[in-house]
């Protein structure tokens, strides 16, 4: 770093590139072409679209442990998988749909449309951010490795103290969750930082606060959960490993150690945690439902601060968890009352989409669907929500399969069916053609039937007293019917998935056989990421446009009259940049976020199993270090200069007197250089 | 198909009423939850007072929770079908009113939903403390969870040392309240019977306090409701709840010290009675664990009450507890006959097909149990959570089990 630091980063004279102290660490080209340059691109857009990837594949994974689970479950005493392999699949279900799936989703969506929605080249710290992908990809496959290696974590995601001691289980299961999740958790936390730093810094001339778009108000909110989360999910995983692999006694009671520790830093994270997955879904979904009522959507600055108070008093409800964990009434009782007014803000969140919807002209396209789907199951889960913040009603339902469904129907009723939505309606700018709409709505009705089949059934069973984690149950407890109707709703779900991936590839073939143009706004859209091409152009804007209202590019296009209806004042051909722009500066692709990232899994297998296996990925990780510290700042191809590129004109840069002009736009990638002298404010383009 | 499928708005229109009458058909599934007959741990059909208490609030709240759900749902459909585009709709003609908020409304939607939570909160905090409190004259009994079964003792004769522990099956006189001393051997377990109380976790090093009483004599079944490894599924439990009389009656029988099955031909030596064999057998191969109130394993006889620290108290001279198992205990099997099931509160120790209803014993459950525990039940005796294979032959199941017999 100090080698960079020891210069003012954007002083390059023009014409003059990085001097090379070693001719290896020269960057990769920027060739954006061929398997390879994905390894090494920091283009957030390629980052979002492997974390989707990635996501999707981690998604049938756990989706076969949950059919797994299913099966076993169908009816009474079945033998399909023994205890243990059972307790190992319910796990591994939860901690890969958590942290493997519903997270990264949000973090794929954060990722391509963030920088595109604040009318950014890039996020703050381009390479950071390919290190946080690779980071949890190695963390992700690190974890799932387990299974390979004598078995998963047996635990429960929320792997309560002391049954996930050596003691309790001797597998190097709860070994490799507590490791992966250090490691997914690295990831997740440099990914937060640099959101944050690229929604302070990066927005285009004039995007004040209430000005920015919903979805990435709440990716925001959530980046700022994670922030001050994950060091305690951190801490707790270090005190757990330490207790496993070092014999330290944390949570050993008979050494003077408390299991309730555990659980209190569990859930100061966890529950925070379950606004990290919900809220970017609520972002999505106040991006689509406007769109498809043609409508802004209703009371902006409610639906704002509505999630900003849920990020606020979320952390004030860890201990609804525990209600009877014997923390005692007056806990019982402040706790209880918090969680009961945490349904205020979310309710507003619902009401207020209804009001969107009121007086519009709705459009049933796929997106919209899946976003209507989110408004009608999330309800059902927050009100079951509700049933147990009252303390006493809670003693009956924790832990039983009521408390299963409710968050099911917050997770997948919730999250996963924006996120669905968010494919389809995202598809086009993403991957430049559409998702067949007839499939798409087949597979809406499968997954929203299939859901519903699956997790309805489960608020009975669960006031009908099954417990969670049973690995089986016995005829004479009278769960067989139910179950049998949860068990043919969850292959529902399946084949819905299946229609969706069909559809993908369906769709694609469709497009080579016959291509068509994608407009740049087929929507009708109103953020900024439909005024560029689709599928959007590596530099995202031609040139940075000045925001001067709340949805600023449906302004261009529509007025409205005395009455307020809306009129047309210009055509979008006009107004959406056109592609095929050239000579804009982009961050330069490297090799060191993937070897840096891939010596963590190593140093992993050598605290599990020998110190040996270590070694190599301690040199992996030091020589990512190294070679991220000298790698030169741009790309040997990366003409730097010769468009009479100087300092002031970048955004970023800390003179930069008109950030707004196009040529500075032109010129405004964010830079690695900018992420290395950690001095990439702008004050022009910060708002106010 | 799926093309044609997707085609048909109007079937898939069909398909959403559906999905609506199936969920009706799901809320009508909860109502029939009030039933027992056939869902033994129904949490919606209270048998004590505690369970009342939260069954009174839990029933407002589910009213007002299934009012606003009819509310949202309808207004989502409603303005679904109020709203939607129609054909010949054209752009720019039709379009609609930019309504970009009204503040007074959002404020009102946010402070009423405020304040009826603030009303329901009053039920809250009355029942959160109501389940606090305790009768002046409530039975204390001591629960310990264990891998994967649950103790209780009872100090009858106040004197701080249990003169009762039994396992699996609670006795208590209806009509009493009953304190729940509750503590952990190993993990964290919960203790829950749905019909009396909610649940409360039993935690190594802590102790927790809990309520549950009966309005009527009857048994009521419980599971452990914390994830507490292997066979979480297979921990039950049951409380029975019987006369004052009755429980008196108990009280004494259960305190009666254990005696060894007499020789029935003493004087034929190696010609022991089944029993007698059984016994022998006990004391070489169960009692390391297995207590039996007077007998010791190693010091043969002690005063007939039983012994809390069993095979976990440690030896002077070696330093080591003889149980080998983690949690340090294993079910007091002085009184097994007078219990209804075993194992975890598993396996039936009765059979009722017996001649005109008269229930004999499950001797196949037994022997099976004996023959290989682990098949029965997932456990990790290799790691000392669990009863182990002990690698017996028949005759000396068939001995054992006579003598469990006997245990009465």
């Amino acid at each position: 770093m100090a080698l960079i630091e020891a210069r003012t980063p954007l002083a390059l004279e023009a014409g003059e590139t990085d001097v090379k102290p070693f001719g290896v660490f020269a960057r990769p080209t920027g060739a954006q072409t061929g398997w390879k340059s994905w390894l090494t691109t920091v283009d957030h857009k390629r980052i979002g679209i492997m974390y989707g990837i990635g996501s999707m594949f981690f998604f049938f994974v756990g989706g076969g442990e949950a059919l797994l689970i299913r099966a076993q479950l169908a009816r009474p005493d079945q033998k399909l998988l023994s205890a243990d392999l059972y307790n190992q699949v319910f796990t591994m279900h939860g901690v890969t749909m958590v942290f493997l799936v519903v997270m990264p989703f949000a973090a794929a969506f954060a990722n391509y449309l963030l920088p595109l929605q604040i009318g950014a080249r890039d996020v703050a710290f381009p390479r950071l951010n390919a290190f946080s992908f690779w980071c949890w990809l190695f963390g992700a496959l690190f974890f799932n490795s387990s299974w390979f290696l004598g078995g998963g974590a047996d635990g429960g995601w929320f792997n309560y103290a002391p049954n996930n001691g050596v003691l309790f289980s001797r597998s190097h299961g709860i070994d490799f969750y507590a490791i992966g999740l250090l490691i997914t958790g690295i990831a997740s936390l440099v990914s937060a930082v640099n959101l944050i730093v690229t929604v302070l810094n990066l927005r285009a001339p004039g995007m004040t606060w209430f000005k920015l778009p919903v979805f990435t108000w709440m990716t925001l909110v959530t980046q700022f959960l994670l922030l001050f989360a994950l060091p305690v999910i951190t801490v707790a995983l270090f005190l757990l490993m330490f207790d496993r692999l070092f014999d330290s006694n944390f949570f050993d009671v008979a050494n003077g150690g408390d299991p309730m520790l555990w659980q209190h830093l569990f859930w100061i994270f966890g529950h925070p945690e379950v606004y990290i997955m919900i809220l970017p879904a609520f972002g999505v979904v106040s991006e689509i439902i406007p769109v498809f009522s043609r409508k802004p959507l209703f009371g902006y600055p409610f639906m704002v601060v509505s999630g900003i108070a849920i990020g606020f008093m979320g952390w004030g409800v860890w201990a609804h968890h525990m209600f009877a964990s014997g923390m005692g009434p007056m806990s019982v009782m402040a706790f209880s009352m918090a969680t009961m007014f945490i349904a205020v803000p979310t309710g507003v969140k619902i009401l207020n989409w209804l009001a969107t919807l009121y007086g519009g002209r709705l459009t049933f396209s796929t997106p919209m669907l899946f976003c209507i789907g989110l408004v009608t199951m999330f309800t059902i889960g927050g009100l079951s929500g509700v049933t147990h913040a009252f303390a006493p009603v809670d003693t009956q339902q924790t832990d039983t399969y009521y408390i299963v469904a409710h968050f099911h129907y917050v997770l997948f009723g919730g999250a996963l069916l924006a996120f669905f939505g968010g494919f389809y309606f995202w598809w086009p700018k993403i991957f430049g053609y559409f998702l067949n709409e007839r499939w798409g709505k087949v597979h809406f009705w499968l997954t929203l039937i299939g859901f519903n089949l699956t997790f309805g059934p489960m608020h009975i069973l669960g006031l009908q007293g099954m417990s969670r984690r049973y690995f089986t149950y016995s005829a004479n407890q009278g769960f067989g019917f139910w179950n049998m109707v949860a068990s043919i709703g969850a292959f529902t779900i399946g084949v819905g998935l299946v229609l969706f991936c069909l559809n993908i590839w369906r769709s694609y073939r469709a497009f080579k056989k016959d291509p068509y143009e994608v407009p740049a706004d087929p929507w009708d859209a109103r953020s900024l990421e439909w005024m560029i091409p689709s599928p959007a152009p590596e530099y995202n804007f031609a040139e940075i446009p000045e925001i001067h209202e709340l949805d600023d590019f449906w302004h261009r296009k529509y007025g409205h009259d005395e009455n307020g209806r809306l009129v047309r004042i210009a055509d979008t051909e006009d107004i959406v940049q056109k592609p095929g722009a050239t000579g804009i500066h982009l961050p330069s692709p490297s090799y060191w976020p993937i070897v840096l990232s891939a010596g963590l899994p190593f140093i992993g297998y050598g605290l599990i199993f020998d110190y040996w296996w270590a070694v190599p990925g301690a040199l992996l990780t030091i020589a990512g270090f190294v070679g991220w510290i000298l790698e030169p700042s741009t790309d040997p191809e990366d003409h730097h200069g010769d468009h009479g590129h100087g300092a002031d004109n970048h955004v970023d840069g800390p003179g930069a007197p008109e950030a707004a002009t196009p040529q500075g736009a032109l010129e405004g990638a964010p830079d690695d250089v900018a992420e290395a002298s950690g001095d990439a404010a702008s004050e022009e383009t910060s708002g106010d | 198909m799926i093309d044609r499928l997707g085609k048909h708005p109007r079937l898939l229109r069909w398909v959403a009423l559906g999905t609506l009458a199936a969920m009706t058909l799901v809320m009508a599934g909860c109502g029939a939850l009030r039933d027992d007959e056939g869902r033994p741990l129904t949490t919606l059909n209270p048998r004590g007072p505690q369970a009342q208490d939260i069954d009174d609030i839990s029933t407002p709240v589910f009213w007002v929770a299934g009012a606003v759900f009819v509310l949202v749902e309808g207004g989502v459909l409603f303005l679904m079908w109020r709203y939607r585009r129609r054909k010949g709709d054209q752009d720019g003609v039709e379009e609609p009113v930019q309504v970009h908020g009204i503040p007074r409304l959002e404020w009102a939607w946010t402070i009423a939903p405020a304040i009826l939570l603030g009303l329901m909160a009053i039920l809250n905090v009355r029942g959160i403390w109501k389940l606090e409190e305790r009768d002046a004259d409530a039975l204390n009994i001591e629960v310990y969870g264990q891998q994967w079964w649950w103790e209780y003792r009872y100090d009858v004769d106040d004197d701080g040392a249990p003169d009762i522990i039994t396992a699996n099956q609670m006795v208590i006189p209806a009509g009493r309240q009953i304190n729940l001393i509750i503590r952990s051997n190993d993990v964290i377990h919960s203790f829950w019977i749905p019909a009396l109380n909610g649940k409360k976790d039993a935690v190594p090093g802590r102790t927790h306090e809990w309520s549950l009483e009966a309005d009527e004599p009857g048994t009521y079944q419980g599971t452990c409701t914390e994830f507490c490894g292997l066979s979480h599924a297979y921990m039950r439990m049951e409380v029975k709840a019987v006369t004052a009389a009755e429980y008196e009656q108990w009280l004494e029988d259960q305190q009666q010290p254990f005696t060894p099955p007499e020789d029935a031909t003493p004087d034929e030596t190696d010609d022991d009675s089944l029993e007698l064999a059984g016994y022998k057998e006990f004391l070489s191969q169960c009692a390391q664990c297995h207590q039996l109130n007077g007998i010791d394993y190693d010091k043969n006889e002690t005063d007939g009450t039983p012994d809390p620290d069993y095979g976990g108290e440690i030896d002077e001279e070696t330093g080591f507890a003889r149980m080998p198992l983690t949690s340090g205990n294993a079910p007091n099997l002085t009184h097994l006959m007078s219990r209804e099931k075993f194992a975890g509160n598993l396996f039936d120790l009765y059979t009722e097909d017996g001649n005109e209803g008269e229930r004999q014993v499950n001797e196949s459950n037994l022997a099976n149990w004996l023959k290989d525990p682990k098949a029965m039940k997932p456990m990790a005796p290799d790691e000392n959570r669990g009863m182990p294979n002990l690698n017996l032959t028949s005759d000396q199941i068939a001995a054992l089990v006579a003598f469990l017999q006997t245990l009465k």
